[in-house]
């Protein structure tokens, strides 16, 4: 029975090929516009390490002065970043399972190949414990020990984009990389990896980039004398040398720890209240002790990591999609009624009215479908512009999820168009239609 | 077969009341030939609408082959109407834009019949009514005689015990309309009860009984002292029927 609904509902669309096509081609555009949207939203919106997430902490000291605000929107906000003193000082603790400062440089780098030239890379100082701490894919090798961050060992990790350019893809652990004046030794190569959203480092609007490609201990920041490249927020007056920036008020460096249990928390939260007491003696943090641990998904809240324009376009995507339906519930019904005459002889050859409501409902859920594929290949279009545009790599792509999403979404369309016309086209009744024609 | 007793039927517009059948009574035996008269507005087409459960009445009962059908659910209703009844329209009412075969399959899917069935049967019916060439045809490619002989196959394909038909040589010339007639009739003579409303003397004379329908009441044509409503006693039709 339900073949004979489908064949007819088929039948119907064919029967009409051009209207079927802008009925197909208004769902489509709404899904397309839903999905694209969603899928921006969701890789902003999502959870990057979900198994351990309440469990990763970003560090917030307050050092601030009392004659100005770190945060112009939040008053009582400490700053967003730490200084190096600080993450010196911090970094002493044995609490955290795992600990890491970090920061985003730019520094040069002299492939050894003859046929390849200098360029600079992208690379994120940090603590050996960054790698653990976030459960960064390997290929090859592994991350460096806490020992080559207490003696400043030049090694690095490359990302398998990088390992592809410089090395073929091939297993590269061992060899060496020249980086401003140094060479340093590869101990490992990263599977790819690509944290939606990058979490551990969303200023500047970054959220979406693709992770840096090249790892560095922080050691060097200071024996290289590299220049941050994220922002940067001072108070006081300091020299222009790099000696001066480092030992200054000004907050540039991320740090994260991984606390596994409330008493582990409690503890390491006491230890950077103790440490600000301490600093308070030596004349530092002039403001009430503020020192914040703050989950991820609650700092990537905190950070409003998802625009607002995302947000806006999945709303007016939405809305969209329902304005297009409910128009579409108008033109299905005159096309429905249209055909009363016919279904009051289907009706009194036996078609039940229920019969007769599941093969139109059937037409709309087609028609919904066809919309829905139609949409998800403009949603692929649409993304893979949008990657193109913003250089993000693939990031923007549609997985299983917002693919099922899409088949949803046109589904919940063609059912909120044909529910009503399906309605009422099965309540005619049989007799009335009969004597026309 | 029919047990039609005191059915009012009243249609109801905002403002008027049109007492379409007034306390109808009505008995017609299996394999019985039943010609319906009456003038225009007389509730011809109201009657055969609802014997053939298209329509809904407000007074009286119903018995469908012994079945009581008031109370019967719209899904129930529909499945007694598409295994028991077969419909000729006067403006034939095939659907417009399937063919031949698809026109004649269409109650015999809602029957739920396995392919290979269903082909024989509408083979069956085609040949009967002479139009196996035809079965690929539009019903815009037919002469509205051949559409109304496909339209009496779609009616018997699925052998049903009954066949309403309202007025359907309406649109037809006399010799096609002839042509008609005779298949009903041979139809009839196969054990298929018919009840045809017809405006033609001639036809409604071919059934084995005539019925007269005026303003909603059935007459007897015999007493012309007045227009005399008779109530077919059942009695009567049995004693008839022997
Ligand atoms: N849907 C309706 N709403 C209101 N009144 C109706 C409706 N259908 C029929 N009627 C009225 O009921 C009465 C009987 O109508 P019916 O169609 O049964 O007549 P008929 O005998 O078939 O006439 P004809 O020979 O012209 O087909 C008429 O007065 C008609 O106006
Ligand atoms: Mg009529």
């Amino acid at each position: 029975m339900l073949s004979y609904q489908l064949k007819n509902a088929l039948n119907s669309i064919r029967n009409n090929p051009i209207l079927s096509g802008l009925l197909i081609c208004a769902i489509g555009l709404g899904v397309a516009m839903s999905t694209a949207s969603l899928t921006v939203y969701y890789i902003y919106s999502g959870d990057p390490i979900p198994h351990k997430s309440d469990r990763l902490f970003y560090v917030q000291l307050d050092n601030w002065e009392l004659s100005s605000s770190s945060n112009p929107q939040d008053e009582t906000a400490p700053p967003t970043q730490i200084t190096y003193r600080d993450l010196l000082g911090i970094m002493e603790s044995d609490i955290p399972t795992h600990q890491s400062g970090m920061v985003a440089t730019y520094p040069t780098v002299h492939p050894s190949g003859v046929d390849q030239r200098p360029f600079r890379a992208k690379t994120r100082m940090c603590y050996a414990d960054f790698f653990p701490m976030f459960e960064v894919p390997f290929r090859y090798g592994s991350g460096w020990d806490r020992r080559a961050d207490q003696n400043a060992e030049p090694v690095i990790v490359l990302d398998a984009k990088t390992n592809d350019k410089l090395f073929g893809g091939a297993n590269s652990v061992g060899r060496t990389l020249r980086i401003e004046d140094r060479e340093f030794s590869i101990v490992g190569v990263l599977d790819p990896w690509r944290p939606k959203p990058r979490f551990y480092d969303t200023f500047g609007r970054n959220a979406t980039r693709e992770p840096e490609g090249i790892f560095m201990p922080f050691a060097f920041v200071e024996r290289l004398e590299l220049d941050n490249m994220g922002s940067t927020i001072c108070f006081g007056d300091f020299d222009d040398e790099f000696a001066a920036f480092l030992q200054s008020e000004c907050s540039w460096i991320q740090m994260w720890v991984q606390l596994d249990d409330d008493r582990q928390r409690e503890a390491y939260h006491g230890f950077l209240n103790a440490y600000a007491q301490q600093q308070k003696k030596l004349g530092r943090f002039p403001r009430p002790l503020n020192n914040r641990l703050v989950p991820v998904m609650s700092w990537l809240r905190d950070q409003e990591v998802v625009p607002d324009e995302a947000k806006g376009v999945l709303l007016i995507s939405l809305l969209f999609l329902v304005v297009c339906s409910v128009n579409l519930i108008g033109i299905l019904l005159g096309k429905f009624l249209a055909r009363a005459p016919q279904v009051g002889v289907r009706r009194a050859l036996g078609a039940s009215r229920f019969s007769i409501f599941t093969q139109h409902l059937l037409e709309c859920e087609l028609l919904g479908v066809c919309g829905g594929l139609l949409g998800l290949g403009l949603s692929i279009a649409v993304l893979q512009f949008v990657n193109q545009s913003l250089d993000r790599g693939g990031l923007f792509a549609l997985d299983g999820m917002m693919i099922g999403a899409g088949v949803v979404l046109s589904l919940v369309a063609g059912a909120v168009a044909g529910i009503y016309p399906a309605w009422r086209i099965c309540r005619v009744a049989p007799a009335t239609y009969l004597k026309l024609q | 077969m029919i047990k039609l007793k005191n059915v009012q039927k009243i249609y109801r517009t905002e403002h008027v009341e049109t007492h379409a059948l007034g306390g109808l009574s009505l008995s017609i035996a299996a394999g019985e030939f039943v010609s319906v008269m009456g003038p225009s507005g007389s509730g011809k087409t109201t009657l055969l609408n609802i014997t053939g459960l298209l329509d809904t009445f407000d007074r009286g009962s119903y018995l469908l082959d012994g079945r009581d059908v008031s109370g019967l659910s719209d899904r129930q209703m529909s499945k007694l109407r598409n295994a028991m009844i077969g419909f000729i329209f006067q403006s034939f009412n095939l659907i417009p834009d399937i063919n031949v075969f698809d026109n004649i399959d269409v109650p015999l899917r809602y029957r739920g019949w396995k392919a290979k069935r269903r082909r024989e049967a509408i083979e069956e019916a085609l040949g009967l009514v002479g139009l196996t060439s035809r079965i690929k045809h539009l019903p815009s490619q037919l002469s509205g005689g051949q559409q109304q002989r496909v339209a009496v196959a779609r009616a018997l394909a699925g052998n049903p015990a009954l066949i309403l038909a309202d007025e359907p040589t309406g649109n037809l010339d006399s010799a096609m309309a002839m042509e008609i007639m005779d298949l009903l009739e041979r139809i009839n003579q196969l054990g298929t009860t018919l009840v045809m409303v017809t405006h033609d003397p001639e036809l409604a004379n071919r059934a084995q009984r005539q019925l007269h329908l005026l303003d909603g009441q059935l007459i007897d044509m015999d007493f012309s002292d007045g227009h005399k409503p008779l109530f077919v006693e059942e009695e009567a039709i049995s004693a008839a029927a022997e």
